[in-house]
């Protein structure tokens, strides 16, 4: 049966006066959505994709008639959304999960939370408990009834904000863009109580998502560009159609890059996009002893400008410890003993669980969170006899000491930035220029016109964007990913010698997350000595970082090259984190006997790979020639 | 703001804690009206016996008690300073200093002020304890039940409650986000810690602006949450939570009413202070 059917679905924000534009990046007058059909079947799980502003969350509002098209008719279980009699029935046969996991719910404490659903409808007291129970049950949250939301990570408020619908008994679920937001625990978390949905409650699915890897969990994919439905079909072949995901501005998955990668070099591994089968096919290339050209050009390694001496672009931190709360029952340590030493010209990342402490490290580098010692009102107090001599904490950045009080933390503010998550969202000012200038401005009060024209140009357009075009506009009409490079060019524009971003690339779409971290590459080579990122995505840190440091539980647990940290795949899964695509692939490859030397990165991979075909070739007996396809066995 | 709760709240599972939050507020109001119904010490001892119990009963450390005081401290020794030595009647306590006569304290001056002082503090301490063992939202819950039979005159109890709940669900949110827009707008230089009140106020701005457009966003999703979770705010709506008395309840009433009585009793047949 068709649980939700479009037939030629037109809409555009601009003639609905009570609604704005969601999305922000379509053209004036053009639709949001242009002529959709589309049809999802009862029990099915469809993906769609599309690059931000392709009309995706659209769709998702059209669904259940929190949005009606201008023309052509939208029918869930028949039962067309535009008639206002049937918005309820449809509302509780359509529930959708929203990105921001803070702003769906309405009351403090859990249960209440998912009763708000069945209050609405009118079902009986007796019969919300039940249902509260199932629902907490069907998202395993069963023993958070009475917890409090705020107190939640990520993941578990997704799951409320689940089990929230699940009240309302739906029979198709929608999630717009619901893990964006989230840690990629989190994202699995609640990516498997999807998928249990769909198979065991028998749930219809539609997962609106930027995630490859969610995509290929669905029946069907669907990509929407520009209003259009442009392609559909099976996940794999979406996903592996190049020339399509190009011309919708998606990238293809890493998979897939690794595939076509290894094939270039003359290595015939047909398209996957798990790392078993990808596995197993390239060692039945391998087996083959396939002749390679050596073409293959090397590849120079990240480059690091190591300037052991002198103290800019340096990060030294010894003992340093954070505790929240401090002297109350809550007191928890964010901190404990860190140490951690980032050199100049280092493109240093810094991985961790939310709540592992990574944060407030960060914070303590530009001093928004001070050591004791650099209190304004501490004081030195003599050591109480038999007291425990606490190891003394170093803290240096950039040539600055921040355990001193005396120290200019304004000074050291202007040459330590800090991109925060989310930055678009520290904007204020009228005009992009004001906004961008104001740092400038608090960090240099008699900064003369020209200096500040001229420094604010620069920002802007190293961020990518046309200074004259956008130097006047409101930074609130700009689309998302503008606003973010605004936000950035508001941090570099007092030049900074360190930079720090949390998560610089999150939300973004593939395309976007690329963009970024080419322009912070491009500011690291040009004037910028040291690039500090925190981040969750490991494929992130493995391509772009020379070196990184994991923090669990306030504590660093590693510090080394991404490549030396991604080898002990178990140790990172015993940490809960994850590991880079070609990380899980290399293990994968050794349990067959191919032991490839790589650093994790696509490219690194292909190279690698092609090279120890080469070697096959070359040297022959004098490779371990035990493949075994089925994994782990000896002869072949 | 991590991790604690806001608002006063002291988790506990004492007796007062579990008591009724309507029981909790109206208990107030009789305590509060037998405060100011007192006249003399005797009758202030008896509420001071009666918060004792309560406070021994609730399992609230004496400290935290003592901060919500902290709180009016300066109100009171202002007020205290006050009243000595502008009670002017009376029968003087020494000659007056230096020859100048609004020295002079009385003895009756030196009563009235410890009497009022007592009877403040005992207001402060016993408001304390509703909002030490009463988390925000049951408090809403209550006020939402004892408001009810304004649905009558059609005053919207209902939605109130709900503007209640979502505000206190939000108020942890908005705090977090404050901190980080402050600490964004920090880290690009500015400065909210010194300066006039005229460039103060002009500090907040960047932290305002970014704030109130992040509220209005998160409104503008919850709306839409709350509509694709069916809310119309109709009369078919049902109610999950029920609020239910036990038998600590009904001792609770009893003493708060024997307090009332007592009271009376005392300003009928002692000498009143004031």
């Amino acid at each position: 049966m068709e649980a939700i059917k479009f037939e030629k679905v037109y809409f555009s924000y601009e003639n609905d006066e009570e609604t704005e534009k969601q999305d922000g990046l379509f053209d004036e007058g053009s639709y949001a959505l242009d002529g959709v059909d589309f049809t999802l079947e009862e029990g099915e799980f469809v993906a769609v994709l599309g690059h931000n502003g392709s009309g995706k969350s659209t769709l998702a509002r059209l669904c259940n008639g929190l949005l009606t098209p201008n023309d052509g008719k939208i029918t869930v279980f028949g039962e067309d959304t535009q008639d206002s009699k049937k918005l309820f029935d449809i509302r509780k046969q359509v529930g959708i999960v929203f990105q921001n996991p803070d702003n769906q719910t309405v009351a403090s404490i859990v249960e209440d939370d998912i009763a708000f659903g069945p209050e609405n409808i009118g079902v009986p007291r007796k019969e919300i408990g039940e249902r509260i129970e199932f629902a907490l049950n069907a998202v395993g949250m069963t023993e958070f009834r009475h917890a409090t939301p705020a107190r939640l990570s990520g993941g578990q408020k997704q799951r409320i904000a689940i089990a929230g619908v699940l009240a309302l008994k739906p029979r198709v679920m929608i999630l717009d863009e619901a893990t964006a937001m989230l840690d990629p625990r989190g994202r699995k978390e609640v990516m498997d109580v999807v998928l249990r949905l769909n198979r065991e409650e028998k749930i219809t699915v539609l997962l609106i998502t930027h995630f490859p890897e969610e995509a290929l969990l669905a029946d069907r994919a669907v990509v929407m560009h520009k209003g259009k439905i442009v392609l559909q079909g099976k996940p794999e072949e979406i996903l592996t159609n190049e020339q399509g995901l190009e011309s919708y501005s998606l990238a293809l998955p890493r998979p897939v890059k690794v595939c076509r990668g290894l094939a270039a070099g003359g290595l015939p591994v047909a398209d996957g996009v798990d790392e078993e089968s990808i596995a197993d096919n390239l060692c039945a290339a391998l087996k083959s002893r396939f002749e390679i050209s050596q073409t293959e050009k090397e590849n120079e390694p990240i480059a690091v400008l190591q300037e052991k001496d002198g103290e800019i672009g340096k990060i030294v931190c010894e003992n340093l410890s954070y505790v929240y709360n401090a002297k109350s029952p809550f007191a928890t340590f964010a901190l404990n003993g860190v140490d951690l030493q980032i050199e100049a010209g280092d493109f240093f990342g810094i991985i961790g669980h939310t709540g592992s402490g990574k944060s407030t490290f960060v914070q303590h580098l530009n001093a928004l969170l001070k050591v004791p010692t650099a209190e304004k009102k501490y004081k030195e107090k003599k050591p109480k006899k038999g007291a425990p001599i606490l190891p003394k904490t170093i803290l240096k950045v950039n040539g600055f000491d921040l355990t001193d009080k005396k120290t200019d933390f304004r000074a050291l503010r202007s040459k330590v930035g800090m991109v925060f998550q989310y930055p678009e969202h520290q904007l204020f000012a009228e005009s992009v220029f004001e906004d961008v200038a104001f740092g400038l401005k608090n960090f240099k009060k008699d900064v003369a016109d020209e200096e500040l024209k001229a420094a604010v140009k620069e920002a802007v357009e190293t961020v990518g964007l046309d200074y004259e075009e956008i130097k006047k506009r409101s930074p609130f009409e700009l689309s998302g990913g503008q606003r973010r490079r605004v936000a950035i060019a508001g941090v570099i524009v007092t030049k900074p010698e360190i930079l720090v971003l949390d998560e610089p690339a999150a939300g973004l779409d593939p395309l976007g997350k690329a963009e970024i971290m080419s322009l912070l590459h491009k500011i690291h080579a040009d004037w910028c000595k040291t690039v500090v990122i925190v981040s969750h995505d490991m494929d992130e840190i493995a391509e772009n970082c020379n070196r990184a440091a994991i923090f669990s539980e306030g504590k660093i647990v590693a510090v080394d090259t991404p490549k030396a940290l991604f080898e002990k795949v178990d140790s990172l899964s015993a940490l809960g984190l994850d590991v880079p695509f070609c990380a899980r692939l290399t293990e994968k490859l050794k349990t067959r006997n191919v032991l490839l030397d790589n650093d994790y990165t696509v490219d690194g991979f292909v190279r690698a790979a092609l090279s120890y075909a080469a070697d096959v070739k070359t040297k022959g007996a004098g490779m371990p020639l035990t493949w075994n396809t089925e994994g782990g066995g000896n002869n072949a | 703001m991590r991790d604690v709760s806001f608002g006063q709240y002291y988790p506990a599972k004492s007796f007062v804690h579990r008591l009724d939050p309507r029981l909790k507020i109206l208990f107030l109001i009789v305590y509060i009206v037998a405060v100011f119904m007192s006249k003399n010490f005797y009758a202030l001892g008896a509420c001071a016996g009666v918060f004792v119990l309560i406070a021994a009963f609730s399992r609230v450390p004496f400290k935290s008690l003592l901060r919500s005081v902290k709180a009016v401290l300066f109100i009171l020794i202002f007020m205290a300073i006050l009243n000595l030595f502008f009670y002017r009647d009376g029968t003087p306590l020494y000659k007056p200093l230096f020859g100048w006569e609004f020295t002079v304290i009385t003895k009756e001056a030196l009563y009235y002020t410890i009497f009022l002082a007592a009877r403040l503090f005992l207001l402060v301490l016993g408001s304390s304890i509703l909002t030490l063992t009463t988390t925000p939202v049951s408090l809403a819950d209550g006020i939402e039940s004892l408001l009810s039979p304004l649905k009558l005159i059609r005053f919207p109890v209902h939605e109130l409650a709900l503007i209640m709940s979502i505000a206190l669900r939000f108020i942890p949110i908005l705090t977090d986000e404050t901190g980080r827009i402050m600490n964004a707008q920090k880290a690009r230089g500015a400065d909210f810690e010194t300066g006039g009140l005229i460039k103060r106020i002009k500090a907040i701005i960047p932290i305002l602006i970014p704030l109130l457009i992040s509220a209005f966003r998160r409104a503008d999703e919850l709306g839409d949450a709350m509509d694709a979770r069916c809310y119309s705010g109709s009369k078919v709506r049902t109610k999950y939570k029920k609020l239910t008395f036990s038998w600590r309840d009904l001792i609770a009433a009893f003493i708060g009413l024997s307090l009332l009585a007592g009271v009376i009793l005392l300003k009928i047949f002692t000498a009143a202070i004031i």
